[in-house]
């Protein structure tokens, strides 16, 4: 069977929420987020507001000296959460149950079944009517936009709805995919963040098509990710939808009043964290074979770092020893915190609780 | 450099040295292994900076010299030859020749001058002992330690020499392994320190059945010589682990309320097969002990169960207590004794196997909800 997959993006979404519930603030740059006089950033801007360069998780303080005229609203998360419910089933009813909800504003919808051709690209045609269509639903019966891709897998799904937005539809064939990311940038790749694309740009790599051709071994940069990387590069994608909705990962995390590097104020938060984390597993019954802390700097730098162990974790002192050894491993303490968070993941039920010698 | 060898010699040679070189490394010459002649032979050496290998074999050294090759090239040349002589030239370019019957190649080299020099640690040995008897501390032990990087001491094998003894023990901190033999020391007092799993890996690869090996140790290495009476000789020498090991002593039983005598063979057969009824979510095995009666019980939710029963000689109390089989199957493998016992207090207390050799095991149950 040819695959056929959507992938669906609510334009600038909370936004697009505050604007259609207030009228007032059609046509006019709206900054959902934290007031600018607080410590906070940006969830979401409109694209009224992202023509002063307004992004998602900016400063508040940033945004507001970037777009004078910003109206910034408080974010009302339960509304959004009921909203993305009901798109949700939009895409259910229209298109099938094969729904993979990435996000809040983003999903994945296979829709092979129903866009079968004589040709890949032919199967590729017919779901576009059929993307048309959700668009339309959407706006008519919730009165938002949304762009989506039409394309022969996930990765390239993504990277058409990304191709051109606000309200937007792009299709990516099958026959011409490679062509299609030749010119795109490599950050366009599903996995390729700064560090990657730093590693590619030294290589004198700069746009998709330049990775498409590159000869050398990208192993010996990459490691064993270098071969999925390749295969991305050609537009080549098997992973499938993910459509199970159970826990995947626990998490907390806190952003600091002030930023600080204040050893004990950062240890009783990591305690209070991995309390909290571990109450949640036991509530679930869960334990986790992964451990993740998080930490962002004042300039908004932000690493995590991660563990992972072959016996599961579940108790609050384990979690808050593998987090500190975390962060002391790999210095993450090297200036002042303003974010700490810890999560874990890779989680499993637990039927017996294997107990530990008392090692001193 | 000119030399004759036997294809079998540096066969063997590149097969004792030849897993430690890394696969990807920012320094190149760590992808080559160093030849260089020593008093008629030849000396294969590789190295990932943590861990140094090297292997003598023998050869006709008709010029001597060093360079350092490429280990996957030459491996991958010397795999593929047919048996018999090779021949090795050197030119002033750092370039090999290699020929052997019909075949012919040329490799270049890099000089043995930017090799990592090997870390030097001499004197006379801490202690010579068998080799079979130190692999057979190593078997009974490191199958024991922590692979979680965050509990770095527990990552390797702790030696431990003292008062006409060797003792090595393992922990992952949930069981832990002890042996232990009888050595000639060449100090008075202790001395401990601990060995990277890592390194434990390639001793336990190098250590043969027959002849004797020799332990160096100096202020953050040591050095494990390899003599078997014929094949490769190898040397080893390994960073050690930073840290003081935790007091192992006091996780030790003293005491045990029963005690039992099980055929090493017959629990090990029964303990596989209740295994494949665990799973990763439901990984115990239920050990219930009645009078002269061990019924090993696994099951998971959905998939099923398995049931095995035991004649033993249990007068006991009777006893329901649950372990991760894997756990005790990890050490009964390692054992070769016939008859093993196994000692417990109550079902969250630790057991404690033993055997009649300078052996124990403790092993910590599992809480069943």
């Amino acid at each position: 069977m040819f695959r056929v997959i959507l992938h669906i993006d609510m334009d600038a979404f909370y936004a697009s929420v505050e604007q259609r519930d207030q009228p007032s603030l059609r046509g006019r740059p709206v900054i959902v987020g934290a007031p600018p006089t607080q410590r906070g950033v940006v969830c979401a801007a409109s694209y009224e507001a992202r023509r002063y360069g307004v992004k998602s998780a900016m400063p508040s303080a940033t945004a507001a000296r970037l777009c004078p005229n910003g109206i910034f609203v408080r974010p009302r998360s339960e509304v959004y959460a009921a909203e993305s419910r009901q798109i949700m089933q939009i895409l259910r009813e229209h298109a099938g149950p094969l729904v993979q909800e990435v996000s809040i504003d983003e999903a994945y919808v296979d829709v092979s079944e129903r866009c079968q051709g004589q040709s890949h690209d032919e199967s590729i045609d017919l779901a576009v009517p059929l993307a048309a269509q959700l668009k339309k639903a959407i706006h008519t019966s919730r009165n938002l936009t949304a762009t989506v891709g039409v394309a022969p897998n996930k990765l390239l799904a993504k990277i058409a709805s990304d191709y051109r937005k606000p309200d937007g539809l792009t299709v990516i064939h099958e026959s011409t995919k490679a062509a299609f990311l030749r010119p795109l940038p490599l950050r366009s790749l599903h996995g390729v963040g700064p560090a990657t694309e730093q590693r590619l740009n030294s290589l004198g790599m700069h746009t998709i098509g330049d990775l498409q051709d590159y000869k050398g071994n990208l192993r010996n940069v990459l490691g064993s990710w270098a071969d999925e990387l390749r295969q991305f590069a050609f537009g080549e994608d098997s992973r499938p939808l993910d459509l199970s909705d159970e826990v995947k990962s626990i998490g907390a995390e806190n952003t600091f009043l002030r930023d600080t590097d204040d050893r004990p104020t950062l240890r009783a938060c990591l305690r209070a964290q991995a309390t909290e984390v571990a109450e949640r597993l036991n509530k679930h019954k869960l334990a986790a074979h992964t451990v993740q802390v998080k930490v962002r700097y004042g300039d908004f730098t932000t690493l995590t770092r991660q563990l992972s162990l072959d016996q599961p974790v579940s108790k609050p002192a384990e979690i808050y020893r593998i987090a500190c050894w975390l962060l002391a491993r790999n210095r993450l303490v090297n200036r002042p915190l303003r974010l700490l968070g810890l999560s874990v993941s890779g989680l499993a039920e637990i039927t017996a609780e294997q107990l530990w010698l008392p090692l001193r | 450099m000119k030399l004759s060898i036997a294809k079998d010699q540096l066969s063997d040679g590149l097969q004792a040295i030849h897993t430690i070189v890394p696969s990807r490394t920012t320094l190149p010459i760590l992808s080559n292994a160093l030849v260089r002649t020593v008093e008629g032979q030849v000396e294969l050496t590789a190295t990932d900076l943590d861990v140094t290998i090297s292997a003598t074999v023998g050869a006709r050294v008709d010029v001597p010299g060093a360079l350092t090759l490429p280990v996957k090239k030459l491996a991958s040349i010397v795999r593929e030859l047919a048996v018999g002589e090779i021949e090795i030239e050197v030119d002033d370019k750092l370039c090999a020749a290699i020929s052997a019957g019909p075949s012919f190649f040329r490799i270049n080299g890099l000089s043995a001058d930017d090799f990592p020099p090997m870390p030097d640690i001499g004197g006379a040995p801490l202690v010579t002992m068998p080799q079979d008897r130190f692999k057979r501390l190593i078997q009974r032990t490191a199958f024991a330690a922590s692979n979680d990087e965050s509990r770095y001491v527990l990552n390797g094998l702790f030696f431990s020499f003292k008062e006409h003894k060797l003792t090595t023990v393992a922990t992952d901190g949930r069981r832990l392994a002890l042996a232990e033999d009888e050595v000639e020391l060449s100090l008075d007092g202790a001395c401990e320190f601990i060995v990277p799993s890592k390194s434990v890996a390639e001793i336990g690869r190098l250590v043969k059945g027959t002849g004797e090996v020799e332990i160096w140790v100096a202020q953050n290495q040591a050095a494990f010589n390899f003599k078997p009476e014929q094949g490769v000789r190898a040397r080893l020498v390994t960073k050690l682990v930073e840290g003081v090991y935790p007091s192992y002593q006091q996780v030790i039983p003293r005491e045990s309320k029963e005690r039992v005598t099980l055929v090493r063979e017959e629990f090990v057969q029964a303990l596989r097969r209740a295994e494949i009824m665990t799973s990763e979510k439901s990984n115990s095995v239920k050990l219930s002990f009645t009078r002269d009666n061990l019924l090993i019980t696994s099951n998971t939710q959905d998939v099923g169960e398995a049931r095995e029963s035991l004649a033993v000689n249990y007068k006991g109390t009777d006893m329901v207590i649950a372990f991760n089989p894997r756990f005790l199957l990890d050490a009964l493998e390692a054992l070769d004794d016939d008859e093993v016992y196994l000692e417990l207090t109550d079902e969250l207390s630790p057991g404690l196997l033993k055997t009649s050799s300078p052996f124990l095991y403790v092993i910590m149950p599992m809480r069943v909800n």
